[in-house]
């Protein structure tokens, strides 16, 4: 030993079980802060790339242009990439598809949004690319690399080689039209002579979007921005997105310091009070209180040069690892091909600096601690180590109603103020962090997460009928269901399809809602009055209604999102009543976002009073249909519809609502009319798809159409399942650091005290009562953390809200989830981590502890 | 010469009614090379006596002065320097750094000051110590009375002015307590160090070469012993 400062490794390495939990509690939390960063960025970088797939990756454009326009742009020294589109006639393939010729240039095939599935994009006039269900459709069902003639540019008809396949579109499909593209011949007169060309640019990189924006607004008058990715790359004029985001990691990585401090401080703090006679022994030997601080200074810088790189290394590992394993089973990690994990210096020295930060402020007073300890209480040799204050209670514990363990326990919790208000913090830090996280989490994955059971659904169904297509021969006639309950069943038994959905039609109508079920806040929010009519209260307002028709399986799917009430199909048919959505998200103009609101305050057992005839001088006629449940939003489709209030129910209940509503009306003959078919993760969607194939040709002579969107909805749902994994897999490291910081807290505070609990023993305390003893202050400490944490996770959890609230309108929800799972969490660890320390020291000798200093 | 001079040395804990003077009105002074016992009843103000002549404490009232230094004219750091190289401290209880072994031990005072110790002279404290064999022993691998001589061994190593030994023997049998107040004995003779212990055993205070009695803070008595001669009051 050269130097009294080998001191701090000495004491390290005989400690080896503390310094591996407090290497453990830092390794963790620079990882989580490393995680969190790289985290950040790539969703960040994810919404980006997700944008560009959507909307294209051009900043801006112009509608209406010509090549005027585009010269000018052409040789702007600021344009990178400037893209051309000029949209062609009409060509009727068949009876029922369409297909519309576009002319796009080598740039704007790099900036639209035009996706190839096989093949490449076009090179030439004479090419073009074109998607796969409209070539199933035609005569000789042409493919890659065959013929197709269709009216070009200018309307003549013109023969083309097919080079590439693109991606079905559900939109298309369903109109049947499709745009085809080939390259735009930028030489020929009716490109030069075009007013109605569509430019799409991209600045070069390094220029500052929103500064220039206005220069090349003043071009045209037909001027676009590409809005979500210029907000999105913090380019548009409106930057709150960005900034929220910035506060929303900056809470989460502040909340992760303050917790790490609290681990670390924890076991600095336990590390010095068990050493505070040695400190003060150096004292009597004269070393400086300087010097005894910069012995526990040195032990941080050991411990921080050991775990930080760690971990780094974990952070980044872990992280690696996860995206790994995702891509090996098979998932496109965050909807992208191939998930690049960008590497970015900042966030690694980020995490380096916010780690030995938190280390040296978590050091820092145990080590001021250590310095001030008088020499007087180390050569008084025996006695009580720390001076403890006892407290007498005000209020009487409740664990005092366990006898005389609890009376104990409840003593010990409060003998020592600082201990105490250390460990209820760093209890209670735990616990905020986990429902900050928490709720973050569940935010953020309702806001980008498309949970509803449509991101299953891959295929529909709609049989042709005799009516509906006059120039087809069908078998159906237009008073029947499209498909039958057996061919539901038999669509059903395919292997691979998770159900089957029946599509009926609906009806609109108003609901004449009483000022008391009427939700003032809303009708203020909105930018339209709804019609007043009197009544005997008041008032009550014209709320337009929507009637939905859902089938057993719907109704299925309801049941999570059922409130109250019940979702029972033969329960509701037999009451006549139907399930509610009340919350709406319309767009509210003050705001100038979109805000989910309620629109109505009815409740289970309330009645919903319809206006029968819109007439406006008859006298209304009032149908009136019970409120049987109330779904938290829909199942099916949008999950919250603009402005009206959505009721949902049997097909009996419903036509029997129609009929008596519209009696002139006649049967309103609400039919099945297709059916949507969701299919298990998994799922082979080409076999389903060609079973699907021969089920229609058996099943239905007059032909049907089949919808694909396996690829485009197998793309969000993955999106929607690695989203869910990553918010798991956050809670889950989050959960790890709160207990260990709990598992520590607890333990110490045992640890400290075994001459204590010997002498206990000596005086016929059994184990069982030290058990017992022990116990209740663990759970006693998660009690009254958990009594903090909530507090605090609340209002961290609000501040949030506010920010994401900024970007899109969201009611606040007291986070109860979170907070039970943590509190019942936290109990448990101080529950379990007592009995450890406890069975250690029934094995060491009674009068050894007794002899311990 | 007088290497410690009391002044006038008190010292009272609480205020009001609950004050207790631990010390009150203490004076004396020590020379050089002189072997002196503090005996007393407990709560006699032993220990806060010792605690005072080390700069531990701060007194209420008076002055000590070490090698003509006030000691508590001294700011807490050049007082923690002071007691470094000048006063040496052995307690009843060892209080060795569980994680340092014997030598490490003994050197720790000079460690503190950043000083490369004497091997020689730190040899030869190990050797008449009798732990040659146990250099590179923990605390924990050693008897009761090995402990008490490493901590001799590290009150010793900075060749301080003075020690203060605060039952020393308290803790031992009769024979190791015997061999570790012969090996006191040897410091003074050998190093010319001026020893203060505390002890209640009258038998040491009996080997002393003056004893100070304490009652009720107050000194009482000081007795200057003349070997094989009995007794002599001042």
């Amino acid at each position: 030993m050269r130097s009294y400062v080998a001191l701090s490794g000495r004491y390290l390495k005989q400690q080896k079980r503390r310094t591996l939990l407090t290497i453990i509690g830092i390794i963790l939390s620079v990882a989580l802060i490393g995680a969190i960063g790289t985290m950040g960025q790539a969703i960040k970088d994810n919404m980006i790339s997700n944008a560009k797939y959507e909307d294209g990756s051009f900043h801006f454009g112009y509608l209406t242009a010509d090549m005027m326009l585009a010269e000018q742009l052409r040789n702007n020294v600021l344009v990178d990439q400037l893209g051309g589109m000029l949209q062609g006639p009409e060509t009727k393939l068949s009876e029922n598809a369409s297909a519309y010729i576009h002319g796009v240039n080598a740039d704007g095939f790099d900036l639209l949004p035009i996706h190839l599935e096989q093949g490449r994009y076009p090179q030439s006039d004479r090419e073009l690319v074109v998607e796969q269900w409209l070539l199933e459709g035609l005569q000789g069902q042409p493919a890659l690399g065959g013929k197709l003639t269709l009216n070009d540019i200018e309307g003549k008809p013109r023969e083309y080689t097919i080079v590439g396949i693109l991606k079905n579109q559900r939109k298309s499909q369903i109109e049947q039209a499709s745009k085809v593209f080939s390259l735009l011949d930028e030489n020929a007169e009716s490109t030069k002579s075009a007013t109605n060309l569509q430019l799409f640019v991209t600045l070069k990189p390094g220029v500052e979007i929103k500064d220039e924006l206005v220069h090349f607004e003043r071009l045209d008058d037909k001027f676009e921005t590409n809005r979500e990715l210029l907000a999105l790359m913090g380019q548009s004029a409106d930057n709150s997105l960005n900034k929220a985001l910035l506060i929303i990691f900056g809470t989460l990585i502040g909340l992760v310091v303050l917790s790490t401090i609290a681990v670390i401080y924890n076991a600095f703090h336990i590390a010095v009070l068990e050493r505070i006679r040695q400190f003060g022994l150096l004292r009597t030997l004269g070393a400086t209180p300087r010097q005894i601080r910069n012995l526990v200074l040195r032990e941080a810088t050991m411990l921080s040069l050991i775990a930080i790189p760690l971990g780094l290394a974990v952070g980044w590992g872990g992280l690696w690892l996860a995206l790994w394993l995702m891509i090996k089973n098979g998932f496109q990690v965050l909807q992208m091909e191939s998930f690049k994990l960008t590497f970015h210096w900042w966030i690694m020295g980020l995490s380096v600096g916010v780690g030995l930060f938190a280390v040296f402020v978590a050091a820092w007073l145990p080590a001021r601690k250590a310095s001030t300890v008088s020499p007087v209480e180390a050569a008084k040799g025996a006695g009580s180590i720390v001076r403890e204050s006892y407290r007498r209670m005000r209020i009487p514990s409740l664990l005092q109603l366990i006898g005389v363990e609890g009376k104990m326990a409840s003593s010990n919790i409060r003998r020592n103020r600082a201990k105490f208000r250390i460990t209820t913090f760093s209890i209670a830090i735990s616990i905020t962090l986990f429902i900050v996280f928490h709720y973050f989490t569940q935010q953020s994955l309702n806001l980008s997460v498309d949970t509803t059971e449509n991101t299953k659904i891959a295929f529909e169904v709609y049989p042709y009928s005799g009516g509906f297509e006059e120039n087809r021969t069908s078998s159906i006639p237009e008073d029947l269901d499209r498909l039958s309950a057996e061919q539901m069943e038999q669509l059903r038994s395919i292997q691979g399809v998770d159900e089957v959905y029946g599509m009926y039609g609906s009806f609109g109508t108003e609901t004449w809602v009483p000022q008391e079920f009427a939700n003032e806040r809303y009708l203020d929010k909105i930018d339209f009055a709804p019609p007043t009519q009197p009544d005997e209260n008041g008032e009550r307002y014209g709320i337009s209604t929507e009637f939905r028709i859902y089938d057993e399986a719907r109704f299925q799917e309801a049941k999570p999102y059922l409130v109250a009430g019940t979702a029972d199909p033969d329960r509701l048919a037999a009451e006549d009543a139907v399930l509610v959505i009340q919350t709406v998200k319309p767009f509210v103009l003050q705001s100038n976002k979109r805000e989910q609101l309620e629109i109505t305050r009815y409740k289970v057992g309330d009645t919903l009073s319809l206006r029968t005839n819109p007439g406006e001088d008859a006298a209304p006629i009032m149908r009136e249909v019970k409120i049987g449940g109330i779904l938290s939003q829909s199942p099916f489709d949008s999950p919250y519809a603009e402005s009206v209030l959505v009721a949902i129910g049997t097909r009996s209940t419903i036509t029997k609502l129609y009929q008596a509503a519209f009696p002139d009306e006649g049967n309103p003959n609400f039919l099945l009319t297709s059916a949507q078919i969701s299919i298990k993760d998994g799922a082979d969607a080409e076999a389903i798809k060609s079973e699907l194939e021969s089920f229609i040709s058996r099943s239905f002579p007059g032909g049907a159409q089949l919808v694909d969107i396996a690829s485009e909805r197998q793309r969000e749902r993955q999106f929607a399942l690695q989203m869910q994994i990553f918010v798991y897999g956050f809670l889950i490291i989050i959960g790890t650091i709160g207990s260990l910081n709990i598992i520590n807290t607890v333990q110490t505070n045992l640890l400290l005290r075994r001459k204590e609990i010997g002498l206990l023993q000596s005086v016929g305390m059994t184990l069982g009562q030290v058990r017992r003893m022990a116990s209740a202050e663990g759970v006693w400490f998660g009690v009254i953390g958990g009594f903090w944490g909530i507090g605090l996770g609340a209002a961290i959890s609000y501040l949030l809200y506010k920010q994401i609230n900024d970007v899109q309108g969201i009611p606040f929800v007291f986070p109860w989830s979170g907070a039970l799972i943590a509190t019942a969490c936290a109990i448990a660890v101080g529950l379990l981590s007592v009995q450890s320390p406890l069975r250690r020291m029934n094995k060491a000798s009674l009068i050894d502890r007794l002899r311990e200093e | 010469m007088n290497v410690i001079t009391v002044d006038g040395l008190s010292k009272s804990y609480g205020k009001g009614t609950t004050k207790v003077d631990a010390l009150s009105g203490v004076s004396f002074s020590i020379k050089q090379g002189e072997f002196v016992a503090v005996v007393g009843a407990s709560g006699s103000g032993k220990s806060t006596l010792l605690h005072l002549l080390g700069g531990l404490d701060r007194p209420t009232g008076g002055h000590v002065h070490i090698d003509g230094e006030d000691l508590y004219g001294l700011k807490e750091k050049q007082r923690a320097i002071f007691r470094r190289r000048k006063i040496g401290f052995i307690f009843q209880s060892y209080n060795l750094i569980p994680v340092l072994n014997v030598e490490e031990n003994i050197r720790l005072p000079l460690l503190l000051d950043h000083r490369e110790p004497d091997r020689a002279y730190v040899t030869d404290l190990i050797r008449t110590l009798g732990l040659e064999e146990r250099r590179k022993h923990l605390p924990s691998e050693l008897s009761g009375g090995q402990q008490q001589r490493v901590a001799i061994g590290r009150a010793l190593a900075y060749r301080p002015a003075i020690v203060l030994a605060d039952e020393p023997t308290g803790n031992l049998d009769s024979a190791n307590g015997r061999e570790v107040l012969e090996l006191l004995k040897i410091a003074v003779r050998q190093f010319h160090q001026t020893v203060i212990i505390i002890t209640h055993d009258m038998n040491i205070a009996a080997e002393a070469d003056r004893v100070l009695k304490l009652q009720d803070g107050k000194l009482v008595s000081d007795s200057h012993v003349q070997a094989g001669a009995g007794r002599r009051s001042v």
